[in-house]
């Protein structure tokens, strides 16, 4: 039997421990302009938008074979290509801040910025 | 099992029922999914301490599968199992190197191990691994929650064992 002192100090330790990791994972999340690909509510992607040093294109496909061809250069992010029937989010274009994401609603597929990306514009309604 | 066991475990398993509607009414302070008290944790590890594991597990059961079908979000139900179930096999273990006065102890570290079954049962769900980042700060709410719960259950403890009732 353990003195309660030791389950204090081991736990105490934990505690700590955990806030550190915590606010370390937060503040690693908060910098840097995070791309972030959801498809179907879920993550699956994220670039730091920051770090890219030379442009990259990247393939979704979905269940029902849908693609979405996405392009990736230092600070920015876009769809070039898909085969979706309406294209609005290869229209979109180039995205940078977090003020509007690209969504391909055939195809569950939203890429949002999060953290970092400071833009003059507030909010944009469409 | 006998009929005042049986009546026993079923009203504690009201109680610890009751307490988890009332508190899933209570808005969340941090918008993270999983942070909470758990208050009905309370009756769990009082159970646990007082009766024995299997009374615990039994009371553990129904409370979690009523309360998610009560509280209308079946989902959270392969989260509370899975982190209940890892929560309590880590209890029964560690109750058998904890004295009367340590029940919180076995709380604060029954929340952990909460935490990592919610969270290993949300990878699986999910299917990103990623979500593990979230660990640490269910372990910090976790910590605290435990602390909390195993507190007044430590101190229920004392006071019904004075008096005289198990």
């Amino acid at each position: 039997m353990k003195s309660t002192k030791f389950w204090a100090v081991l736990i105490g330790v934990v505690l700590v421990l955990s806030v550190a990791v915590a606010a370390g994972v937060y503040l690693w999340r908060g910098v840097g302009t995070m791309a972030c690909i959801y498809q179907n509510g879920t993550l699956i992607e994220r670039i730091n938008l920051d770090t890219v040093t030379s442009p990259y294109e990247l393939t979704v496909t979905d269940r029902d074979g849908g693609e979405n061809v996405i392009s990736v250069e230092p600070g920015r992010i876009r769809i070039s290509d898909a085969n979706c029937p309406d294209h609005v989010c290869v229209n979109t274009g180039w995205i940078s801040d977090g003020v509007i994401p690209i969504v391909c609603l055939p195809h569950q597929l939203v890429i949002r910025i999060e953290g970092g990306g400071n833009s003059d514009i507030d909010i944009a309604v469409q | 099992m006998k009929l005042k066991q049986l009546t026993r475990d079923a009203v504690l398993t009201a109680i610890a029922l009751t307490i988890f509607m009332v508190e899933a009414q209570i808005p969340s302070l941090v918008p993270i999914p999983g942070v909470k008290l758990g208050l009905a944790n309370i009756v769990t590890i009082f159970a646990l301490f007082a009766y024995g594991p299997k009374d615990a597990l039994l009371i553990l059961l129904v409370r979690v599968v009523m309360g998610s079908i009560f509280s209308g979000q079946i989902t959270t139900v392969f989260y509370s199992l899975a982190g209940g179930l890892l929560c309590w096999c880590v209890t029964v273990l560690l109750r058998k190197f904890l004295s009367d006065r340590q029940i919180w102890v076995a709380s604060v570290i029954g929340a952990v191990f909460h935490n990592i079954g919610q969270i290993l049962v949300a990878i699986v769900m999910t299917g990103t691994p990623g979500i593990v980042v979230y660990l640490p700060v269910l372990m910090v709410s976790g910590i605290l929650a435990g602390l909390f719960t195993g507190l007044c259950a430590q101190f229920l403890f004392g006071k019904l064992r004075n008096l005289g009732q198990f």
